[in-house]
């Protein structure tokens, strides 16, 4: 395995409209000297940093803000983590958790686009002392 | 710069973060290191007893094994950082990120460092992911 090479996982957002089936073809059709595998949540792509990086490029464009993409530290079809070897993929519940949540992520970054500001949450303010003699009151009957 | 993410293995961060032009410190990146080097002295994970010793230089001796050897990976990322970003209750707390100890050492390791840092809530709704990207992009477009 060169230094240089990069496993990238490709991610899309439950509520974006492209497919892993396509992101694939996509790739694909890049023409460029790229190992890509199809998965459920996206796909992973490994090759050269330049490569997986220019790919990547041009594969957000489909969707800008409903595809993300994290680095992976294990190669594609490493017998230590493929499940087609009895490996086992620990990180997965988190990732599961993370693109359930990419939907929310997605909606942020259209916001923050737009020029939308978010609202601050309100804070929990102290009851005051007459509320809280009126609890006391309350509970003494 | 070079961003830290906390969590070291977060999507959400970690996209995040090289989508507004930095370059994320992320665990992911140290692990490839160990697992595709050539040299495999300690199968499968590659830890060396040069790992054991590098987390000492971030926990003393007496701390459990697993803090030492979660910064031992970790460590070295912090000291690389020039800014973090931290998310605060992430909603998941396994595997490499499950550990209480290590993740309130790791804040401390940054937070000593005086470098910038950005503490944000897990998003749990549309309004608190409004409020989460808007915070992380204006916070990155001013490390600039």
């Amino acid at each position: 395995m060169e230094s240089e090479s990069e496993t990238r996982m490709i991610v899309i957002a439950p509520t974006s409209d492209v497919t892993p089936d396509r992101v694939v073809r996509f790739v694909h059709s890049l023409g460029r000297p790229l190992t890509i595998k199809e998965t459920c949540y996206g796909a992973m792509v490994e090759g050269s940093k330049e490569d997986v990086r220019a790919a990547l490029k041009e594969v957000r464009k489909l969707d800008p803000n409903g595809i993300y993409s994290k680095i992976r530290g294990f190669p594609i079809g490493d017998t230590r983590r493929c499940r087609a070897h009895h490996g086992s993929r620990p990180g997965f519940t988190q990732l599961e958790k993370e693109w359930k949540d990419l939907s929310l992520v997605e909606k942020g970054l259209s916001a923050v686009e737009r020029g939308e500001k978010a609202t601050e949450p309100k804070k929990k303010g102290r009851i005051p002392v007459s509320k809280l003699k009126d609890i006391v009151d309350e509970v003494k009957k | 710069m070079k961003v830290f993410i906390v969590p070291p293995n977060s999507l959400i961060l970690y996209d995040l973060v090289e989508r507004f032009g930095h370059e994320p410190l992320s665990v992911m990146k140290a692990i490839r290191e160990r697992v595709t080097d050539l040299e495999i002295d300690s199968p499968p994970l590659n830890v060396t007893p040069e790992d054991v010793k590098k987390g000492l230089k971030y926990a003393g001796v007496e701390v459990p094994s697993g803090i030492r050897g979660r910064l031992a990976i970790w460590g070295p990322l912090i000291d690389q950082a020039e800014a973090a970003i931290m998310m605060e209750d992430p909603p998941y707390s396994f595997g490499c990120v499950g550990c209480h100890r290590t993740n309130e050492m790791v804040k401390y390791l940054l937070r000593k460092k005086g470098i910038p840092i950005l503490e944000v809530p897990y998003p749990e709704d549309e309004e608190g992911a409004k409020r989460m990207v808007s915070k992380i992009k204006e916070f990155l477009e001013g490390l600039r």
